[in-house]
């Protein structure tokens, strides 16, 4: 009886789906029952023979390809059911502020936000300026754009709209959240990539927070400066093992980045998951036909250490 | 969950930025998620022009529907949901040709095999190796086809693309007791046909 059900569950169990409870009297059974350890043996090798199909990572032109093709359709395509909604199902919205306390609450919080932004506008005059006779006018270094230029029909008057900047300074600890938020804007949108690899480098230290491990994650596929993306690969080590979104970024990385460096460290982190199926796949394209002789020589070395399945 | 927590919150903004009409926020959605889309539609068809037109179709529908979109689920689980759907209708039309996988028929008429197109880039490739790799890869797709498409998404989102089961019950609007029941199944189906090979 106990062997039948080991026969029953050693799937789920060589695909790590087991509950930790069951997970431990399987193994406890495998470790006295010769047939059943005979089984998950020949399990794991049919698991091994599936995964000799590879699953075939889309090549970037087919991306950009099937990308441009959406965007033109998109371009000629209207979203539908928003306007359907509020028209026609406007208890359905009431209904769902009424059971959700939650969003009740971040309702009145951004309401109440506005209103503050919005007497502070009319009190300072907003972020656009406008320039009229007799005002001091601006430190060129504190605009940040002109939005208009216009003259009064028959007179001198001219009236140019623009856009001020001034520089701020926010101070906390990491674990504040402002702080947070203005670290994840400059990882990914800073022009200068020695703030990019300060902000990556600062929240390294926190990559398990779950928007930080995402801008890790985009800092490893987008950001143009391979030092940057080698701070992302430090912060997401740890996460390798447990985070198949992660080992997914690390893939496109060790096959797709341009630079050998952050190839050959992706190589050496993703060693301790060489198991996984995809992994498996990408060392084998590796080995066979890569331009980098090292990463070559290195994915052979790393699937000959691995146990023949045939 | 593979995946979906990570870019919930990311996703979040971006979701209701792309309610608001905002297509340049839809677009950063379809790039988080295209590769994995294209990947499990060229797995599932076999064809990377079927995978496109699958790819096309879920993003557009994605897109006239994303108002709707009511955050109970995570969009990453939405948008499985959608291209999955689109994948089972596209196996289940494959079932009922009853078309042999790998075979084709070109525009003369005649028949070849889809596999022989796939070039080989690799260089040096060893050709014995290819010939059994190849062999190996017709043998396992042919065994994959005789599930039944329920069986085959199961077995290809677990598998393939690593999800966990619970996700896979999600994604396929089912729970987890019976995604595991049809992963058991799928199995025990492909040991049968690739018994020899084990």
């Amino acid at each position: 009886m106990k062997c039948e059900w080991v026969k029953e569950n050693i799937t789920l169990y060589v695909y790590n789906e087991l509950a930790d409870d069951a997970r431990y009297e399987l193994e406890q059974h495998l470790a006295r029952c010769t047939d059943c350890t005979a089984e998950l043996k020949s399990t794991r090798k049919f698991h091994a023979v599936l995964s000799e199909l590879p699953v075939e990572e889309p090549s970037p032109n087919l991306v950009a390809a099937s990308r441009m093709r959406l965007q033109e359709v998109l371009e000629t395509t209207q979203q539908g059911g928003l306007w359907h909604r509020l028209v026609f199902d406007p208890a359905a919205w009431l209904r769902q502020v009424r059971f959700s306390p939650a969003l009740a609450a971040t309702l009145v919080i951004v309401g109440f936000a506005s209103g503050i932004g919005t007497a502070y506008k009319i009190l300072n005059g907003g972020g656009v300026g406008q320039l009229a006779m007799g005002t001091n006018p601006p430190l060129e270094s504190s605009i940040s754009g002109i939005r208009s230029v216009s003259q009064a029909p028959g007179s001198n008057q001219v009236t140019i709209k623009y856009d001020t900047v001034s520089t701020q300074e926010a101070q906390g600890t990491l674990n504040d959240q402002r702080i947070q938020q203005l670290l994840l804007f400059a990882a990914r949108d800073n022009y200068n990539s020695g703030v990019r690899m300060d902000s990556v480098d600062l929240l390294t230290q926190q990559p398990n927070a779950t928007p930080v491990r995402e801008a890790l994650i985009y800092a490893l596929r987008y950001d143009s400066n391979p030092g940057v993306r080698l701070k992302a690969l430090d912060g997401l080590a740890a996460y390798v093992k447990s985070d198949p979104r992660v080992r997914d970024a690390l893939l496109e990385a060790l096959m797709n980045d341009s630079n050998p460096g952050v190839r050959t460290e992706t190589l050496h982190l993703l060693e301790p998951v060489r198991a996984d199926s995809s992994v498996r796949a990408v060392l084998q394209r590796l080995a066979e036909n890569d331009q980098n002789q090292y990463i070559k020589t290195q994915a052979r070395t790393i699937l000959a250490e691995m146990p023949e399945f045939d | 969950m593979a995946g979906q927590s990570l870019g919930r919150i990311d996703d979040t903004l971006l979701v209701r930025e792309a309610q608001r009409g905002n297509r340049a926020a839809f677009e950063e959605l379809v790039r988080h998620y295209d590769q994995a889309v294209l990947r499990l539609a060229i797995h599932l068809t076999g064809s990377e022009h079927e995978a496109q037109d699958v790819y096309q179709e879920a993003f557009l529908k994605a897109y006239k529907s994303v108002a709707t979109f009511r955050f109970e689920c995570s969009f990453y689980t939405w948008i499985y949901r959608i291209v999955t759907n689109l994948c089972l209708d596209h196996l289940r039309k494959k079932q009922v040709r009853k078309e042999d996988a790998p075979v084709a028929t070109d525009s003369t008429g005649e028949q070849y095999d889809v596999l022989e197109q796939v070039p080989d880039a690799r260089a040096g490739a060893n050709p014995e190796r290819d010939l059994m790799r190849r062999e190996l890869g017709t043998r396992i797709s042919a065994a994959l086809e005789k599930l039944t498409p329920r069986e085959r998404m199961v077995f290809e989102l677990k598998h393939y693309h690593g999800l966990k089961l619970r996700t896979v019950g999600e994604v396929l609007n089912t729970t987890e007791e019976t995604a595991k029941n049809t992963l058991f199944r799928a199995t025990q189906k492909l040991r049968g046909a690739l018994a020899d090979m084990r």
